[in-house]
Formats: structure tokens, C-alpha cells, sequence
């Protein structure tokens, strides 16, 4: 080490050995990250070794509900945390992302999608069973099925028409259940389903693309390779297999598969702009600084990838919750689940009478994938910085 | 002079392509004394950068591979250390300024968490004492309004800002040694003036040898003590600055100086072009180009060094025991 006696006076003189970092000199996030992780697994051991029936009372956990929130906190860490702490830097980018129409379009029906999903079963619940309120027609439409259908009406009844009321906005289905609680619940599960999978796929994507791109030869070879086999797998037909066979029809084994076998796309993106970021200035000058390839890593080539990853795992979520929605279409998820496929298996003809099922949650599917494709759209015009020059 | 800081040894850097290898440093050797500043000179192709990155093993590998030869660092040879210890050296006591400003800041991060970054990566100290450091550091390299401005991002400098601050990350761990690539090229004129200038005051302010490589003979007259000139991965002339440009020896020296614009001449140029670095050819590197060949210089490797007073060496046939005096003199006179 060269010897501080060398520092001219113009420098302001620091005695490097009397300052020594601490061990509790690490950022608060990165403590709060490791103390939220910590308990979850405390909460986790804790369930399986001694509460095992229910953790409170009769609430109880389930093995989704744990990658859920794993998922969350990893969300919370790296993407609600840096967006704020930076604010000053970030601020610009919502704005640029806010004054396009479309942008604010997206924002507003996603995040409307996910308080719905959060909240929206725990205030109101889940759809129930009501024999005595079947087949209504939604607020401000006449129905005539209730004349075939011998039920009863519960709203006022003109010319033989059944006409729709507040107390059931979006009509209900053929066993009475709420339209209203049953999207909230589809928006419920499309959520857990999105955050976890997503969660995921931009892990193992951006572990993959990272390593193959900056260490190349080889390993690049051999990672490429596997993602090149992996895409050949469908993922449907491993859900089929693993959900019937092993570890049943939940969401978490949606979320599994999906998750695991459906990152290859974004690890190639992640890899191609680690190749350029690995040839930049910054990364250059951090070698050269005697930065170790782990540090580069992480602090230069993934937050600068970071753009890339977002807007491709936002291209993945529709995806997934279309897919949710097929395989309980196609009776290949749990019925408990209630999802908006199995309402729509049941509310399509031949069993199904009133239009308005169908049209709900089809209009809340369109919406919400189109709302994703839009927002990861425009998140790349704002993020790309090519091109903003 | 029996011990100098930097000492490379017949460095050999190869880079494997789909075209053949590439011998783009080729047994160069030169030294590089503490508190010193030596320039490498020579036109784009010619192995200047590989060379520096080749010190502490910047280059990419693969497709880079430092084939042979020896960079011994204050005793050490660099060539044979594991990684692990290479980054100790790296920005710890050698430091690197590299010809893009533009791209050599992290856009996601401000200058000062760039710098205590350089900072922390080889002292153990807080974030706060970094900071300080960092304060301090972004002042001396002529950032006005530190306090203001150490929390902006690189986007919000100017270029020739923005190389100060890299000099300044450069500068960080108080490096005995600074490599420069090109620090200027990218810069416009005063702002290049500028720069040099604090690379200069630096340097004798802390007493820290300084390799600067450059195309610019323009700068190697301001800045250099001696100059290595290199021509297609090999060195063809070194010596002290003075000798260099009053008496330059080698054909290819020569040339270069008669390419400098403002001596009331037309234009000159050096006719053709580098050779191909897969298959360069036999003997002296520059035969194929130069005014003066013989045909002893298309034979065996590039001719050995001669002497041509002092310090001051060529690698050229002409000065050889073989060739008398009158033809040197001659050559001199053009």
C-alpha cells in the first residue's frame, strides 16, 4: 500500500488506519431485506414444526401464500425501494411515463387491478353459492332467462323482464354467485399468480443472463444451450404432468413451472445487454479500479439491465394469466380456486344463459393483458436510454 | 535508475479471432520510472492500449491472452498473479484514466457514490470518511461547487467534467502509478489543455509515475520525460523527449514528426498502410512502408536495438555495425 506521507497538503489528509468500516456500516435496505427474509423463514419453521394445524386461530398459511411473500419482499426491495430512495432521479421517468396517454392508461388500470386483487376479497369475500338470487341480470339491463329458468327476480319485473339491481352491479351466475366478487377473486389470483412466477422467471433470467453474458466462452455456451432446450419444453404439458402426478392443481404449482420453464426469453434479452454493458466505459473503469467480477456484476451490469428485465417480465405476466385461466377452463385446476375459467367453462353455453358472465370477465381479461402489454410498451420508450440519446 | 517502478519484459498479447491470432503486442519491453512520465506513441492499430491494459490484465480473456513476457510492478510480475490479487493493484496502486469520459461513469449512480465506491473497494473505511475523501478529491480535480454537485449524476456533467471526475476516481487510492489512454482525444482543445495541465500538477503534486499513451505529438512534447514510439505491436524507437524530437532515428519517428501539421509545408503523410496484424511481415515491421529500406531490413525479426546516443535507442538496421556513419547521416538530413 503506498504510504499516505506522499498526499500533498492540497488534499484534505485522512489517517486510513484509524477509520475502519463497521460491521453495522451496512445499508438499511439491505438489513431490512435480510430481517424480512428472516422472518419469513422463522414464521415458516415456526407453522411446520409447531403450529402446524393453523398459525392464528384458524388462519392458516399455504405453501403459495410463502413464495408469495418471499416474492413480495424481493419486489419491495428491488423495485418499490430503489424507485423512491431515488426519487429525485426516478421522478423524471414517472413523469415522462405519466404524460403518455397510453402510460397512464395502463398505470391506472394495473394498479386498479392489483388494490382490487388485494383488497377486494378481503372486504367483500368470495363469490358464495346463492340459490335464491341466480341468474340476475347486471344494473340497468332487462333479462328474460328467468321466465325459462323458473327463479325468482330481485329486482323489479316489467313485461316479463327481470331488470337488474344494485345489489348485484354485474348480475350474478347460475348459482346466484356475485359477478362482482367472482373478478375480484379472478384479479386475486392473476396477481398472487403474476408477482410470484414473475418473481421467478426475472430471478433465474437475470442469474442466467448475467453470468452467460459477462463470463462468455463457455459457460456462455452451455447456459445458451440449456435455454435453447429449455424453450422446447411446453410448459403446459410439465403443469399437466407435475399438477396431476405430484403437487396438485394449485396455483402454486403454476407459478412453479411457469416460473421455472418460462425465463429463457428473458435471460437471452438479459444476456445480450450484458454483453454490451460488459464492453462499456463504466464497467472498464471499474475493472480497472479493482472492482471483483461479483461486485461489477452487481453493481453495474444488473441495475443497468434492469430496464430490459422489467419490460420483458411485464410481456410474460398476460401470458401467465391467460394460461391460469385455460387450464381451469380445461377443468386442469382446483375447483376450490374459483377461477375465472372455470366460471366461464360453466357460464359459456351450452350451460351457461345469462350474457353477462361472460362478457365481465372477458372485458376485465382484455383489459387487464392489454393494460400489461401497453405499460411494458411504454416502460421501454421511457426506460431504453438509446433512446433518449 | 537499476529498479524502476514498472518494468515490462518482452510482452507478448494475443488475441485469438476467427481470422487468425492477432499479435497486437509483440515483445515489447519498457520501463518506467517512479514519479516519471513516459509516453507511448504511435498510430491507431498499433498496440498502445493493449499494452497498457496488458499491465494489469485488462484485456478481455478470451479472446485476449497475455502470451509471454513479464510486467514486474515494484518487484512483483503481474503477468503470473491470481485475479484475486490483481485487483489489489488494480486502482489500489495502479490507477486507469481511459479515452471516453462519456462512458467511464455508471449512469445509475451520482459521482460521489461512484467515488466512495473507488474509495471502499480498497480501503475499510465508512461510507462517511469516503465521502469526505471523495469531497475533497472531486475539489482538487477543479469540480467548482462540490457540495452542490457531488450528488449529481454523470449525465448532468459536461465531458471535460466528466473526465475530471474520472481522474479523480482514478486518483482515489492514491495510486503510484497512472495509466492514461488517451485521457484527451475524446475532448475538445481547451478543454484538452485543461486536463493535461491537471494531470500534470497532479502528477508532481504527488509525486506519481504517469504512462501516457497518445497519438498526439502535440502532447507528448508538453507532458512526456521520455516516449516509447510503438509501430504494429513493436517498439521502434525509445529515448529521452528531448532526443526523441531533435534527433529522431528511426524512419518511422521521423515520419510521424513529419506528419505534424504547421511547418510550413504541405501536408505529409505516411504512405500505405499498418500491416496485417495476423501475418505482419518479416524483419523490420515498417519495411513495407519506409523511405529508407534496404534489403537487410526484410530479413529475421525486427532488428535489435541500437544505441544512438545516451538512453536514446532505435530499432533500426541503419544504426547497425554493418552500416557506416555517411548513410546515417544522410537520412538525418531529409
Amino acid at each position: 500500500m503506498p504510504s499516505t506521507e506522499q498526499q500533498s497538503p492540497l488534499f484534505t489528509r485522512i489517517d486510513w488506519r484509524d477509520q475502519s468500516a463497521s460491521l453495522l456500516d451496512v445499508r438499511p435496505r439491505t438489513a431490512g431485506l435480510v430481517l424480512a427474509l428472516a422472518a419469513v423463514a422463522v414464521t415458516f419453521v415456526y407453522n411446520h414444526q409447531v403450529a402446524t394445524t393453523a398459525l392464528v386461530g384458524t388462519w392458516d398459511l399455504r405453501r403459495m401464500d410463502w413464495l408469495l411473500f418471499v416474492a413480495c419482499i424481493l419486489l419491495v426491495r428491488y423495485g418499490v425501494v430503489p424507485l423512491v430512495a431515488n426519487w429525485e432521479r426516478s421522478s423524471g421517468t414517472v413523469r415522462e411515463f405519466l404524460r403518455r396517454p397510453a402510460g397512464l392508461l395502463s398505470l391506472a388500470w394495473i394498479l386498479g387491478f392489483a388494490v382490487l386483487g388485494l383488497v377486494g376479497p378481503e372486504l367483500i369475500g368470495m363469490p358464495r353459492v346463492d340459490f335464491y338470487a341466480d341468474y340476475q341480470p347486471p344494473v340497468f339491463t332487462t333479462s328474460h332467462v328467468t321466465n325459462i329458468a323458473n327463479v325468482e327476480c330481485v329486482g323489479p319485473v316489467t313485461d316479463a323482464g327481470c331488470h337488474g339491481t344494485w345489489q348485484y352491479p354485474l348480475g350474478t351466475t347460475s348459482t346466484g354467485e356475485n359477478v362482482v366478487n367472482i373478478v375480484m377473486y379472478g384479479a386475486h389470483i392473476a396477481l398472487k399468480l403474476s408477482i410470484t412466477a414473475a418473481m421467478i422467471m426475472v430471478v433465474v433470467a437475470t442469474a442466467v443472463g448475467t453470468t452467460a453474458g459477462y463470463f462468455g466462452g463457455w459457460v456462455d455456451d452451455v447456459l445458451m444451450r440449456y435455454v435453447d432446450f429449455q424453450q422446447t419444453i411446453p410448459a403446459i404439458v410439465v403443469y399437466i404432468i407435475v399438477a396431476t402426478m405430484y403437487l396438485g392443481k394449485g396455483l402454486f404449482t403454476l407459478a412453479l413451472v411457469f416460473g421455472l420453464l418460462n425465463w429463457g426469453g428473458i435471460a437471452r434479452l438479459v444476456r445480450s445487454e450484458t454483453l454490451e454493458r460488459r464492453e462499456s466505459g463504466y464497467v472498464r473503469a471499474a475493472r480497472s479500479a479493482g472492482a471483483s467480477d461479483l461486485h461489477v456484476l452487481r453493481r453495474h451490469i444488473i441495475p443497468n439491465s434492469a430496464a430490459t428485465v422489467i419490460t420483458a417480465a411485464t410481456r410474460q405476466i398476460p401470458l401467465l394469466i391467460l394460461a391460469q385461466v385455460l387450464l381451469a377452463y380445461l377443468n386442469l385446476s382446483d375447483v376450490r380456486l374459483r377461477s375465472l375459467g372455470e366460471i366461464l367453462n360453466r357460464a359459456l353455453p351450452p350451460l351457461g344463459v345469462g350474457w353477462w358472465v361472460v362478457a365481465s370477465i372477458t372485458v376485465f381479461l382484455v383489459g387487464t393483458v392489454l393494460a400489461f402489454n401497453v405499460f411494458g410498451d411504454t416502460a421501454r420508450d421511457v426506460l431504453d436510454p438509446k433512446e433518449v440519446a | 535508475m537499476s529498479n524502476p517502478l514498472l518494468s515490462v519484459r518482452d510482452l507478448h498479447t494475443t488475441f485469438d479471432t476467427d481470422d487468425g491470432t492477432v499479435r497486437a503486442v509483440d515483445g515489447v519491453s519498457f520501463d518506467v520510472d517512479a514519479g516519471e512520465t513516459v509516453c507511448l506513441v504511435g498510430e491507431s492499430g498499433s498496440g498502445k492500449t493493449v499494452a497498457c491494459e496488458s499491465i494489469t490484465k485488462l484485456i478481455p480473456t478470451p479472446p485476449g491472452e497475455i502470451a509471454a513476457g513479464e510486467v514486474r510492478f515494484d518487484g512483483e510480475d503481474l503477468t503470473s498473479l491470481p485475479d484475486k490479487q490483481l485487483t489489489e493493484y488494480r486502482g489500489g496502486r495502479i490507477g486507469h484514466v481511459f479515452q471516453n469520459p462519456q462512458g467511464a461513469l455508471d449512469p445509475v449512480y451520482t459521482v460521489g457514490d461512484q467515488l466512495v465506491e473507488a474509495i471502499r473497494l480498497h480501503r475499510d473505511v465508512p461510507k462517511s470518511a469516503a465521502r469526505e475523501r471523495a469531497h475533497s478529491l472531486l475539489d482538487r480535480v477543479g469540480i467548482g461547487d462540490v457540495e452542490d454537485r457531488i450528488d449529481d449524476y454523470p449525465h448532468q456533467f459536461s465531458g471535460g467534467m466528466k473526465q475530471r471526475v474520472v481522474v479523480a476516481m482514478a486518483l482515489a487510492c492514491d495510486p503510484d502509478l497512472l495509466i492514461a489512454d488517451e485521457p484527451t482525444t475524446a475532448l475538445d482543445v481547451t478543454i484538452q489543455a485543461q486536463v493535461l495541465r491537471l494531470l500534470d500538477e497532479l502528477q508532481d503534486e504527488r509525486g506519481m509515475a504517469m504512462l501516457f499513451v497518445t497519438h498526439d505529438l502535440g502532447v507528448v512534447a508538453e507532458i512526456a520525460d521520455r516516449v516509447v514510439v510503438m509501430y504494429a505491436g513493436k517498439v521502434m524507437e525509445t529515448g529521452d523527449v528531448y532526443q526523441v524530437f531533435e534527433n529522431p532515428s528511426h524512419p518511422y519517428t521521423k515520419a510521424l514528426l513529419e506528419c505534424l501539421p504547421g511547418r510550413g509545408r504541405a501536408l505529409e503523410t505516411i504512405g500505405g498502410t499498418l500491416p496485417d496484424p495476423t501475418d505482419p511481415p518479416d524483419g523490420c515491421r515498417f519495411h513495407p512502408r519506409c523511405p529508407h529500406a534496404v534489403p537487410a531490413c526484410e530479413d529475421g525479426d525486427q532488428p535489435a536495438f541500437e544505441d544512438v546516443g545516451g538512453s536514446h535507442q532505435a530499432s533500426c538496421v541503419l544504426y547497425g555495425a554493418d552500416y557506416d556513419e555517411p548513410e546515417l547521416a544522410e537520412a538525418n538530413d531529409d
